[in-house]
């Protein structure tokens, strides 16, 4: 906290940030930490970074995202690890770039820690209010309107609402508004939006129901157990100080004080949380009864989904019950996992009942589960629509085309997912005060990270459906192993200072071993072939020099998978070294599109709605064609003189 | 906007001529004009002056002829210059030197094509040769061609697009979804509809030779011994004394040829030595350049006298004679001793012809006809023909498919499977236009049930 609550006009803010989901947290974080004062505000500080859906962090391409987060100096990997009581891998069997960490999270745990890491950080001040307008000068924001007629002011915004503008949740007939279940919505700041000319949709989502631990018949179910080596999330190995767990219980058998508070900062002050990987937790496996299937197709017309009752489109790659049974009959039965919420509750989380039915109806189909016959429902499921303002309406940095200094991050730009929302937070955050100093905005390419696709993706082709990423959507995923993202990411935590200067140091030195090494192992020789032959037979790392085997596990892993896939790799490379030229051609702010000859007037169109900033970014438009793009080029580089460098 | 460049380039071949032609566009044309003529007025438009060329020292390079077109009435669109000096290359060089150092620019390979387009001269959608310029200047083989496309293809490309992005989706969801409830990881389908897709690649890229066909002709060789009548099927074919006709054997000692259509097709017809056991060396030569013909050749006529014996001819020639691509003509049956060679080569199709008087040159046409159409019905899809950048982009497409076919065999890891697939569907994009990675998880949301 900083020196106390700054309000009125002249007294601003170098950035505030609506909403303390997520995407909130590491804008929150990231702004400060680099320097500038903060203001968050929520609707409810009792629900901070709170998992409104399953509780759990990370999974395919999602779990890369929680690692380049970690490398940009964000808070959610090492609050995941720290609150875990579930680690798994996924895609074990596959190659390294497709193996995910998962972790199922102590809901509360992750709140708590996340909001006392936000309390203790300098220049950061919470308040609890509710933002209900923004104020403009012009085509700048200025401030923001608060249910208790406070005003705050900043020289940029970030907005970072969720779910919750003009949420309106169903459970059947029944409506009630909020952005989720036993909170509000916010309704004033919508039209704040439309009055600044920024567009508006809506998205559904929905949520399954919660049920009481005590009521599952857990003979009945498989089990899933978490992984006996956790693969965490943060980076240990150049985190230094923070990292003080590792070195003080490694090797100790659990004691009480693993359970609660591990970590003594050299402030004195204390964080929560517990030694990653202790005392992991199972979740259960279950599947829908016979009975299921008929008692949602006998209720169908009283889901709201199909009787037109919610406009918002759901996400396709999570369907609700509903739209399982009618999409897929064929398919006689469907899995389902039980997933606990925490260490301190007996309540659990159904993962694949995602529906939207009468809460009469909802019982029924509980009851007709593997294990649930006797089952107590906690909450009940229910679908929530929501406003999102279409992502196309902003630059690559997130910020506003329409509204100087105003900047969006999250569920409000379409997409899904805490990790997808952390991530825009955090980039949204390093923007807003780059452009207040006036420096070079982060924005990371497609081939960098996946955070990089995410906000291409989102920028420059929009989403119908709430956004959530895989990793099909990273056209070099191969180069995307997970443990590599601090290595790729270097360039931009160097520059941008987003870590300290040790962690740098370490991440530095790090990449200068791996390209040493990756080298040495392709000129240095044992029984006469490189070892880099050898190993794209063998796999093994046995078969590493005595000198790299004494390296860390991190370089001696990154080693390995380049290494062995070097083919793969250089192809990526290639061909990203062919792209790179026409995202290397910059098109001029206020660029004329349609003083250009020879476009398709489709075309012309949606260039000019995106007014892409790259020529590469131009191809990547859905409806511009390669033939668009040649004509762009010549006609840049015949009328222009740019040429890509 | 900055002002252009004038450029300038030598629109003639290199050599020497008797005249050459220098153009230049831009906006100091007309300036130039005047200067190197060293007239005091501004040169008339679109009139051939007679001037003395000075360079910019003052010295007289040579007499030419030069030529001034208006800014919206020349090629460009922008004002233009045509100089044509003697076609001596020293010369040339001197005014090309002399250009350059008033300030030109050298033109790139294409330029003018390039600037005219921009100057909204030209319809990009309807310049082959503005397209093929654009692909050859970018890197990333941009393609215009998908605008030519013909509808039959364009719905058979996006079948077998659809169809790859299905076996993508089969792969892909494996990788991104490994926690649901999938069916078992099954990789057999995958390998035969990669298989199956591949092959009729094939066929769609083997069209490309109908379509070069259609542009280039049917390469047909007349062939047969020597004063069979070679040269007189050709001259009756094409109504012209095209080769040399007498009765002295060895007569044609090198092809000749002409064009001519036969229904639709459009035949390129070349007549050969005869083939026989050479009198001299040179005759030698033309039979074994009549051999090397014949490999690349797509149609054979085999001439036989009626009224002589079978011959004997090479194998080499005789083996790539089929009944879709072959036809022997019986000449000479208004001779007394003619007499049928139905049992020489009895699968290949006979026409009894007397072409001294005219007899059976509508049988002949009738029946190539029916040749020609069967040959290239035959691995069509549906009539469907792509053209060579179309080829060339499958060709990339298919190799790109077998090495994932390859490596799906030896199971490999299905991620690196997916980037040749993936690679494939990006040269595909060149023919049908970008695909989307949405279109996969279409693809693959359709076909999977996902959502745990």
């Amino acid at each position: 906290m900083s020196g106390g609550l700054k309000f009125g006009k002249h007294q601003p803010y170098d950035v505030i940030v609506c909403g303390a989901g997520h995407a909130g947290c590491e804008a929150a974080l990231a702004a400060s930490r680099l320097g500038a004062d903060t203001l968050m505000l929520t609707g409810n500080l009792d629900t901070v970074a709170q998992m409104s859906c399953n509780p759990a962090i990370g999974g395919q391409a999602k779990g890369h995202m929680v690692r380049e987060i970690d490398a940009l100096g964000g808070e959610m990997a090492i609050n995941t690890d720290t609150t875990a009581i579930q680690f798994r891998l996924l895609n074990a069997s596959k190659g390294p770039a497709v193996q995910a960490p998962r972790a199922q999270c102590d809901k509360k745990a992750y709140q708590f820690r996340m909001k006392h890491v936000l309390e203790l950080q300098a220049r950061l001040d919470l308040f609890q209010a509710m933002v209900q307008g923004l104020i403009y000068e012009g085509d700048r924001v200025v401030g923001v309107r608060t249910n208790l007629d406070v005003e705050f002011y900043a020289k940029t915004v970030i907005v970072t609402t969720g779910t919750f503008l003009r949420g309106l949740m169903h459970v059947g007939k029944n409506q009630n508004k909020g952005g989720r279940m036993g909170d509000f919505s916010a309704e004033g700041l919508s039209g704040s939006f439309l009055e600044a000319g920024i567009e508006l949709e809506r998205l559904k989502t929905g949520t399954p129901a919660r049920i009481l631990g005590s009521s599952i018949d857990f003979e009945l179910l498989e089990e899933q157990k978490g992984d006996p080596e956790p693969t965490l999330f943060a980076f240990y190995d150049t985190r230094g100080i923070e990292n003080v767990f590792h070195v003080e219980h490694s090797g100790q058998e659990s004691s009480e004080s693993n359970h609660a508070l591990f970590h003594v900062e050299h402030s004195g002050q204390r964080k929560l949380g517990w030694l990653p990987g202790r005392d992991q937790v199972s979740c259960w496996m279950t599947y829908t009864g016979a009975e299921t299937r008929q008692v949602v197709t006998d209720n169908l017309h009283q889901s709201p989904m199909y009787s037109g009752q919610i406009e918002g489109t759901g996400p396709r790659y999570c369907p609700s019950i509903e739209d399982k049974f009618v999409r897929f009959a064929d398919k006689e039965r469907h899995m389902l996992f039980l997933e606990p919420e925490g260490r301190n509750t007996n309540e659990w989380y159904i993962n694949g009942l995602s529906t939207s039915l009468p809460f009469e109806v909802q019982l029924d189909m509980l009851r007709s589960i593997d294990g649930l016959k006797n089952v107590h429902m906690l909450r009940p499921a229910y679908a929530v629509e929501y406003d999102f303002a279409p992502p196309t309406q902003l630059f690559p940095t997130l910020e506003s085309k329409k509204v100087e200094n105003l900047f969006f991050a999250g569920q409000i730009n379409g997409t899904s997912g805490y990790e997808e929302a952390a991530g825009q937070g955090l980039i949204a955050g390093v923007n807003a005060v780059q452009k207040l100093r006036g420096g070079e905005p982060l924005v990371l390419k497609r081939h960098e990270a996946y955070l990089g696709v995410l906000i291409d993706d989102l920028v420059t082709k929009g989403t119908k459906e709430p956004y959530r990423m895989f990793s099909s959507r990273a056209e070099h995923r191969l180069l995307f192993n997970h443990p590599s993202a601090e290595l790729r990411l270097v360039d931009a935590i160097e520059r941008l200072q987003l870590v300290g200067n040790e962690r740098v140091t370490r991440i530095k030195e790090k990449a200068s071993k791996v390209l040493e090494w990756t080298d040495r192992l392709e000129n240095e020789r044992r029984e006469g072939e490189s070892y880099a032959l050898h190993l794209r037979r063998s796999h093994s790392q046995a078969d590493f020099p005595d000198a790299l085997q004494a390296e860390s596990k991190e370089v001696r892993d990154e080693v390995h998978y380049r290494v062995v896939f070097k083919g793969y790799l250089e192809r990526e490379q290639k061909q990203i070294e062919k792209l790179k030229h026409i995202d290397k051609i910059k098109l001029p702010e206020g660029f004329d599109f349609s003083a250009v000859k020879g476009l398709r007037s489709e075309s012309t169109q949606k260039l000019i709605a995106i007014m892409p900033r790259t020529l590469g970014q131009a191809s990547r438009i859905s409806g511009v064609n390669p033939a668009d793009i040649s004509i762009l080029m010549v006609h840049l580089e015949a009328r222009l003189g740019l040429k890509a460098p | 906007m900055p002002a252009a460049d004038t450029i300038v380039a030598l629109s003639t071949p290199a050599g020497e001529s008797a005249i050459a032609l220098i153009r230049l566009s831009g906006p100091d044309c007309a300036d130039l004009g005047q200067a190197i003529s060293g007239r005091s007025q501004p040169l008339r438009k679109r009139f051939a002056h007679f001037a003395k060329y000075l360079d910019i020292k003052g010295d007289l390079l040579d007499e030419c002829l030069i030529t001034y077109f208006t800014e919206g009435q020349s090629f460009t669109g922008e004002s233009m210059l045509e100089v044509a000096p003697h076609g001596n290359p020293l010369i040339v060089q001197k005014i090309l030197a002399d250009l350059m150092a008033r300030g030109c620019r050298a033109a790139e390979p294409g330029e003018f094509t390039r600037t005219a387009f921009l100057n909204g001269r030209m319809d990009l959608s309807q310049a082959e040769a503005v397209s093929d310029l654009i692909r050859a200047r970018s890197d990333r083989s941009l393609q215009v061609a998908q605008r030519q496309l013909h509808g039959s293809v364009g719905r058979k490309m996006s079948e077998l697009t659809e169809r790859l992005l299905s076996v993508m989706a089969h792969l892909e969801a494996y990788i991104d979804f490994p926690e649901e409830d999938l069916p078992g990881e099954d990789q057999a389908g995958p390998a035969s509809e990669l298989r199956q897709l591949i092959s009729e690649m094939q066929d769609l890229i083997e069209t490309q030779r109908y379509s070069a066909l259609l542009h280039e002709g049917i390469k047909t060789l007349i062939i047969g011994e020597p004063n069979v009548g070679k040269s007189s099927l050709i001259n009756a074919l094409t109504g012209a004394d095209r080769s040399i006709v007498s009765d002295i054997p060895g007569t044609t000692r090198d092809y000749i040829s002409a064009f001519m259509m036969v229904g639709p097709w459009r035949i390129e017809i070349l007549d050969t030595a005869g083939l026989h056991e050479a009198g001299d060396a040179i005759e030698k030569i033309g039979i074994e350049h009549t051999i090397e013909q014949a490999e690349t050749a797509d149609f054979f006529l085999l001439v036989l006298d009626a009224a002589t014996p079978s011959p004997t001819l090479p194998s080499s020639l005789l083996s790539r004679m089929t009944p879709i691509n072959a036809i022997i003509i019986e000449n000479k049956t208004d001779l007394p001793a003619a007499q049928s060679h139905a049992d020489f080569l009895p699968d290949l199709r006979h026409v009894p012809m007397s072409l001294l008087q005219r007899k059976g040159l509508a049988e002949l046409r009738d029946a190539w006809l029916q040749s020609i159409d069967a040959s290239l019905s035959q691995p069509q899809n549906d009539g469907v023909v792509v053209n060579a950048r179309h080829a060339a982009s499958l060709g990339k497409a298919v190799d790109a498919l077998e090495l994932a076919s390859s490596k799906l065999k030896d199971g490999e890891l299905s991620e690196l499977i997916a980037a040749d697939l993936r690679d494939a569907v990006e040269h595909i994009g060149q023919v049908v236009g970008r695909v989307d990675n949405e279109r996969m998880l279409d693809s693959l949301f359709k076909q999977f049930c996902i959502g745990k």
